[in-house]
């Protein structure tokens, strides 16, 4: 390339000769190498990543069982399989279809019912066993260790586990004979049951919660001055004030965060539920996750209602994330 | 510090809590092994965690008739592709992002920060269609397609993770390091491949523990994109076991502790790495 070519290329045309000094594209070039590093992590973002969010945004505004084409580059949809319907399937899942609105409803109270029991089960049983196991000085990692396999587990492994527990002639109901609360026993099976079973997969959902939320405390814990608690004890503290005043305030942060992700797994789940009981009994164990993979891959399948679901679940995670950066704002100022 | 002592509950107390929860965290896996030396008939009928009679062939015959050693080596294949195309692809974005600077890097780093924010179940349906009008799934896909196409997006998945723990540590070494190579004659290039990337071991150990154990209990992902039994994970074997018209409960049990069992392993040697993982960030405030 030759000198004039780069001048009349130059965003500074019509900038005096002289007072911004002209880079060579060779300098340019050179400058910007550092873009290399992120080039092959670049395409991949955007084949996989951009392109199928872009995708999936487009969709929702359309109405497709799967066959023929959807594509966006270049656009094409193809009749009738396929068809633009605007703000439908938002509307028809929202209000204005009752099956699908009473549907979609009933499995987001679920999500929200997983979401504050779950939260609260995991931050009430983590934070005492992670105080437990900060003073535990012998045998501390072997108790860790052990406590942290929930977390490591396929979900797979997991739901064969516990189905075995929660089964008709099960281990749970076995228990509840011998202790002589036969009552309670869950005749057909904890998940089986219209009654129990949010609850029984809450409580698997907890088990495996509580070890990363553990370790997140324990590393507070660990950050914690015990100059403060024994200052604390010479002017009289109880007990109970050192968990209120000192503790619980001290690791608020990462209560925060363990509330934060406990939040967003409670919007997203799916896996666990699909695995366990897929929705069964009678919708019972429904959440909103599920049925946008059923929309998606099941039987009937609607894959514009399927995005459309899935970008309102992206909203809710964006709030969330919003909040969560509002909460730590407030902390530095 | 006696009187600190007096004060707090006894240490008993605090051991009888931990034994308590400890037994509730691995009860599942105790019935796991016990269901798995018992025979079938037994499994139901015997409420106690020790098995009448040990039997080790139901291990043995999951193994070797169920196939379980090919799905072994098809997860261990799989996996291990992920955790080092993670490695390759994010250690350099980490660098580039950390230690060089060009048009967009700050807009490019958030681009990247803002995937996490999307739902996993949302890309699925495009996933699916970009892998088929790719050729990379479908009738006459290769099981090296496949497993191509099922990586790539696993690769993409961890990508904000990864790079945010590459560019944190690379943000972390001095710069005279690179000044230093420089002076030497190395080129970028080299100051990344032969400096920064055999200093970050304890990071590739963090993504490598994290994502290896993540895409190796993967299940929906892997459970659309794989068609042909023969090339199944663990989990989507043990899945397919689920299908069964007569439930083995003992053959489950194996063929589950055979899933776990590698991960446990390596979730002991590697767990510091995994919790460094897990806390990173959540304790910097």
């Amino acid at each position: 390339m030759t000198q004039t070519q780069i001048k009349s290329d130059s965003v500074y045309g019509s900038a005096p000769l002289g007072v911004k000094p002209r880079k060579s594209v060779a300098q340019i070039l050179k400058n910007n190498s550092g873009f290399l590093f992120i080039l092959p992590a670049l395409l991949i973002f955007l084949i996989f990543g951009l392109y199928t969010v872009i995708y999936s945004f487009a969709l929702s505004f359309f109405r497709w069982n799967g066959f023929g084409v959807f594509t966006i580059l270049p656009p094409a949809c193809e009749a009738p399989a396929c068809a633009f319907v605007g703000l439908r399937n938002f509307q028809e899942f929202l209000y204005s279809n009752p099956t699908q609105s009473q549907f979609f409803w009933r499995s987001f109270q679920n999500n929200i019912i997983i979401a504050v029991f779950v939260t609260i089960g995991t931050i009430m049983i983590a934070l005492p066993l992670a105080m437990a196991l900060n003073r535990a000085v012998r045998g501390q990692s072997l108790y860790r260790t052990l406590m942290l396999l929930p977390m490591v587990t396929a979900g797979i492994a997991v739901y064969y586990a516990w189905s075995f527990i929660y089964q008709p002639i099960g281990v749970l109901n076995s228990i509840l004979e011998t202790i002589g609360l036969g009552a309670l026993q869950a005749k057909q099976g904890w998940l089986g049951q219209p009654n129990t079973a949010l609850l029984a997969l809450m409580i698997v959902m907890i088990w495996g919660a509580v070890p990363s939320a553990m370790i997140l405390y324990l590393a507070g814990l660990q950050t914690i001055e015990r100059e403060l608690y024994e200052a604390a004890i010479i002017d009289g503290a109880s007990a109970w004030h050192l968990l209120w005043r000192i503790t619980w305030p001290l690791l608020r942060p990462i209560t925060v965060i363990i509330v934060i992700t406990s939040l967003n797994r409670a919007l997203q789940e799916y896996e666990m539920v699909y695995l366990m009981t897929n929705g069964s009994p009678a919708g019972h164990t429904e959440v909103v996750g599920l049925q946008i993979f059923n929309y998606g891959f099941g039987d009937q399948r609607q894959l514009g209602m399927a995005s459309a679901m899935s970008w309102m679940l992206f909203a809710l995670a964006f709030i969330v994330a919003l909040i969560n950066m509002r909460f730590f704002r407030s902390k530095e100022e | 510090m006696a009187k600190l002592r007096n004060f707090v509950p006894s240490t008993l107390f605090y051991y009888i809590t931990l034994t308590a929860y400890t037994i509730i965290s691995i009860y599942p896996f105790l019935w796991m092994v016990s269901s798995a030396l018992k025979p079938n008939r037994e499994v139901l009928r015997n409420k106690s965690l020790i098995p009448n009679e040990i039997m080790f062939n139901v291990f043995v015959d999951t193994w070797n008739q169920l196939d379980f050693f090919k799905y072994f080596v098809n997860s261990a294949v799989i996996s291990i592709a992920v955790v080092i195309g993670i490695i390759i692809v994010y250690s350099m974005a980490g660098y580039g992002f950390a230690k060089t600077s060009f048009w967009g890097r700050d807009l490019f780093f958030t681009a990247f920060l803002g995937l996490l924010l999307v739902p996993g179940v949302t890309v699925l349906i495009p996933l699916m269609q970009l892998l088929r009008a790719l050729g990379l799934i479908g009738p006459d896909a290769t099981q090296l397609s496949t497993y191509t196409g099922l990586v790539i997006p696993m690769i993409n998945g961890a990508g904000p993770f990864a790079i945010f723990f590459f560019r944190n540590f690379y943000n972390s070494l001095p710069g005279e390091l690179r000044d230093a190579a420089r002076v030497d004659g190395c080129s970028e290039w080299g100051i990344y491949l032969r400096i920064y990337l055999p200093l970050s071991a304890p990071v590739i150990a963090t993504v490598g523990i994290l994502n290896f154990i993540g895409s190796w209990n993967g299940f929906v992902w892997p459970s659309l994109v794989i068609n042909n039994s023969d090339w199944f994970t663990l989990p989507l074997k043990l899945r397919d076991l689920d299908l069964q018209a007569v439930i083995q409960w003992n053959v489950r049990m194996a063929g589950s502790l055979i899933t776990i069992v590698p991960v446990i392993v390596l979730f002991i040697v590697l767990q510091r790495y995994y919790i460094r993982g897990l806390t990173a960030g959540a304790t910097k405030g």
